[in-house]
């Protein structure tokens, strides 16, 4: 009995998933538990596993396709069985026609071709051109398709400039004078590989020969990765925020004695370890709840500002940056925070961090310290107000009582906020209390908040 | 007077260079600080060949008993061979000469110095120039060994000038030059003995094709000590160390043929900052250019190929990259060639080239007589054809021939090369019959 294998629903905002990478083949066996694919969501990348043994019969998306949640993406079940009634309606442009399985040719773009998919299996939400049929003139004019075969180009590959994205003559001749002639082995790694030719080839008056063919947008010189997945999300957010926010970044720096002490007297007295950054986190959650400006979210034309801090980390992984939020942060005691955010990073470097975690922050914190930087300035994970960045420890002089400069260990605070919605003033003042709350740090924050009302 | 293009060296990169430039309406000077022609036309390919085939007709008047041809008292006339190299000679660098006239290239003999603008001095007169080519050419280098000033000790240069044979000659090199000059006088009767410090000789030729060499030069009173290390440089003998051993040979004439290096020194180029490399040649790119811009170098004083024609390729891409046409070096399918008697040739890689690039590689061989014409024209010679050619794909890697003429059909291997033909576009090929060129389509039955 054949068992069809969805694209599971990763959060309640993911609409679709990337499937980065098919770890089978169809034919392949796999037990129940076995990893069919790793698929790939705005934020974080997870394991298909097989629902149960079997064979894989097909598969019905390429790897890097788009794929809506809740779709079938394989089937599982005895070889030889028929798995075509499980193919997703798929509509769209990129994917390459399948002879044996794609729907027949239909007389019209929009047509329904319900007729042979399964109902339950067609994916609806989905939009865009439909695929085009394998011999298929429609996407090609005769005049360019006559002078393609005579120059032997496939005009199917080609980026039609007619009207709607039509092949026609004059896209032919653009890319018969943007090609050089190819020698006999650089045309077979064309046709079979696909490998494209530079403008100007290594050989006999600018043929292309066999060692100038390359990957379609491959650079020479340089290792091409192409943009996606969590690359592309941070791209994309980076420069959302930098593009529609007024970003100002205010440095200040703060004695670490009072928070060393702090650690070390816990350390004495056999409480588990926490980290300065652990501090700070504890410090900035109370210091912000007395400044909700900062614990916002900036939305055009209104501003939300939080009861509760959520906070953000910013946490550097193989597959790039990630920011977990840990929800409520504000209700932790230190240690559950430590923990909190040790478990968070911990998650999102394994790959395991659920899509919910990754959203919902109110202010986020990123700490490049450890990797000896001083100061920074942090761009801020929109729709928040203000990000703070966190420096390593530096040697700062201080003048003491009696005038004398004494020397003490510092760390920087670089706060980056959204002029929109806050001003320079009123950030520096939440600079200056936090400054202070970590400098007279015991552990407690209403003693803090005590201390600092009774100035 | 302002010159688009100024070339120092008149010689297969420089003329060249000039010819084309100025073909292509650039105002070119060239400078020539000995003879037009180069090293190549006055001391190298020219006499060297016209030297070769004196020694190939005495060979074949001698042996012509196969083909029904006697003769008695056949003797060699060295100072009538000297005089049709010069005629030759002659009669190239006029051509030279006329070609630089008819494209109004500006000639000018003397000793030429760079200097920064770019500009050229050429005693003492400055010329400016929106480039320079430096093409100047490489000399015989001379290895440390005792005894290599003496007069009796020539180079590849002063060992065409000899005004009469040697008694014995000593060939110290067994590379491409030490077995064209063993071959020549070994086929006039001179006993010569070649010592080459490695175990085979030619290194760069395929190790199959440097066997039967060998071989063939060994039937022409050519003796060789091969793994052997010069030590000194008497009067009337050559020491050398053999397995340990000291030996000694007699001669009392001896070729140095250990090399060449690039001539770069008295230019100028230091004060430019040119930068040469580790083996002393000019550091240039796929376009000929150097560090400094307008300062463009092609041929032996690059350092890379050594060979004439590699040299004029290398001009020629200088020349196309000055006047808009985008071209670059390629030295994949650059001939090579030993004119010896019989002639090596190659192109492409050899097998053991071809693996240190990771290429999985498979070859074919088969001896030359099994060719009709070969067989006709050459008794008695061994000769043989060996193709490399790539796995899966069936392209032509490199192809290995020694045999009879065979330089004058390497050349279509090279055009094979340069489009990278496979196995199967070959094979449709169509060579006149008969020739010994059939060898090269033959050869693939042998690929495995």
């Amino acid at each position: 009995m054949a068992t069809p294998v969805i694209m599971p629903r990763q959060g309640q905002s993911v609409e679709s998933c990337i499937l980065t990478e098919w770890k089978v083949a169809p034919g392949d066996q796999v037990e129940e538990g076995s990893v069919l694919a790793v698929i790939e969501t705005d934020k974080a990348s997870f394991d298909l596993e097989s629902p149960v043994a079997g064979t894989v019969l097909d598969l019905f998306w390429e790897a890097d396709d788009d794929v809506p949640v809740l779709a079938n993406v394989t089937v599982i079940g005895d070889e030889g069985e028929d798995a075509s009634g499980f193919r997703p309606e798929i509509e769209t442009a990129s994917a390459a026609p399948s002879k044996d399985s794609a729907p027949p040719p239909t007389s019209s773009a929009s047509a329904p071709t319900s007729e042979t998919s399964v109902p339950a299996t067609s994916i609806g939400t989905v939009s865009s051109p439909v695929l085009a049929e394998e011999g298929s003139v429609s996407g090609v004019s005769p005049r360019a398709r006559q002078l393609a075969m005579r120059s032997g180009i496939d005009p199917e590959s080609l980026l039609g400039t007619g009207p709607g994205g039509r092949v026609i003559e004059r896209d032919v001749q653009g890319a018969l004078e943007g090609t050089p002639r190819l020698s006999a082995s650089a045309s077979e790694l064309a046709r079979e590989r696909g490998l494209k030719p530079p403008v100007h080839g290594g050989g006999l008056s600018g043929m292309a020969l066999a060692s100038d063919m390359r990957e379609p947008g491959s650079i020479d010189g340089a290792e091409v990765v192409p943009v996606k997945g969590i690359r592309k999300v941070i791209a994309d957010r980076m420069m959302q925020s930098l593009g529609n926010t007024a970003q100002l970044t205010l440095h200040a720096a703060f004695d670490i004695t009072a928070a060393q002490a702090f650690r070390k007297a816990r350390k004495e007295s056999g409480e588990p370890k926490v980290s300065l950054n652990d501090v700070i986190s504890h410090a900035l959650i109370h210091t912000l709840l007395r400044h909700p400006d900062l614990n916002a979210h900036f939305l055009g034309d209104r501003i939300a500002r939080f009861e509760k801090v959520s906070l953000g980390i910013a946490v550097d992984t193989t597959r790039g940056l990630m920011v977990p939020v840990l929800s409520d942060a504000c209700c932790l005691s230190l240690d559950n925070l430590s923990s909190g955010i040790r478990g968070l990073a911990e998650e999102c470097r394994e790959g395991t961090i659920q899509p919910d975690q990754l959203t919902g922050g109110t202010f986020t914190l990123t700490n490049l310290g450890l990797l000896g930087v001083d100061h920074f300035t942090p761009v801020l994970n929109v729709p928040e107000v203000a990000i703070l960045g966190v420096g390593g420890i530096s040697i700062r002089p201080v003048r003491g009582e009696n005038g004398e400069v004494n020397f003490v260990d510092s760390i920087a605070l670089s706060l980056t906020m959204d002029h929109q919605a806050i001003d320079g003033a009123p950030a520096a003042r939440f600079l200056k209390d936090l400054v202070e709350a970590l400098e007279i740090y015991s552990g407690d924050p209403a003693e803090n908040e005590k201390g600092e009302s009774s100035k | 007077m302002k010159y688009d293009l100024a070339i120092i060296g008149a010689g297969p990169a420089g003329y060249v260079a000039a010819k084309k430039a100025a073909g292509n309406g650039l105002k070119v000077l060239l400078v020539e600080g000995k003879k037009l022609g180069g090293v190549c036309l006055n001391e190298g390919c020219v006499p060297s060949k016209t030297l070769l085939q004196a020694a190939k007709t005495y060979h074949h008047t001698l042996h012509g008993e196969t083909f029904g041809v006697e003769a008695d008292e056949v003797r060699f006339n060295l100072g009538k061979a000297h005089a049709h190299k010069n005629q030759v000679m002659d009669r190239m660098r006029d051509g030279i000469a006329g070609l630089m006239k008819k494209y109004k290239v500006e000639v000018a003999f003397g000793r030429a110095t760079l200097l920064a603008g770019p500009a050229v001095t050429v005693d003492g007169e400055t010329h400016e120039a929106d480039n320079v080519l430096v093409c100047t050419g490489s000399s015989p280098a001379k290895p440390p060994i005792p005894g290599i000033d003496a007069d009796h000790v020539v180079d590849s240069s002063g060992i065409l000038e000899l005004p009469e044979l040697p008694g014995r000659l000593v060939i110290v090199g067994g590379g491409v030059i030490g077995c064209e000059f063993a071959c020549v006088f070994g086929s006039v009767g001179v006993p010569v003995t070649v010592i080459e410090a490695l175990p085979e000789i030619c290194p760069s030729v395929d190790p199959e094709v440097a066997v039967v060499l060998r071989k063939e030069l060994e039937k022409k009173n050519i003796t060789f000590r091969l793994g052997a290390k010069v030590d000194e440089i008497g009067e009337d003998e050559v020491k050398f160390t053999l397995d340990g051993e000291t030996q000694s040979v007699p001669g009392d004439v001896v070729l140095v043929a250990t090399g060449r290096k690039p001539n770069v020194s008295g230019l100028g180029l230091e004060d430019l900052r040119v930068d040469v490399d580790e083996r002393g040649g000019i550091r240039v790119n796929d376009r000929g250019a150097t560090n400094i811009p307008g300062i463009w170098a092609a041929g032996d004083v690059t350092g890379r190929a050594w060979l004439a024609h590699a040299a004029s390729r290398m001009a020629e891409v200088v020349v196309h990259n000055l006047t808009g046409r985008e071209d670059r070096m390629r030295y994949d399918a650059i001939p090579a060639v030993i004119y010896t008697n019989p002639e090596v040739a190659v192109v492409g890689l050899t097998k053991e080239q071809a693996e240190e690039r990771g290429l999985k590689v498979t070859t074919g061989k088969i001896p030359m007589g099994i060719n009709a014409r070969y067989l006709a024209e050459h008794p008695g010679e061994s000769g043989l054809c060996k193709v490399v050619v790539e796995e899966g794909t069936r392209r032509l890697l490199g192809v290995h021939m020694i045999g009879g003429a065979c330089s004058e059909m390497i050349f279509g291997a090279a055009v094979m090369l340069e489009t990278e033909l496979r196995e199967k576009e070959i094979e449709e090929i169509v060579f006149p019959h008969p020739t010994a060129s059939e060898i090269i389509k033959d050869v693939f039955m042998a690929v495995r």
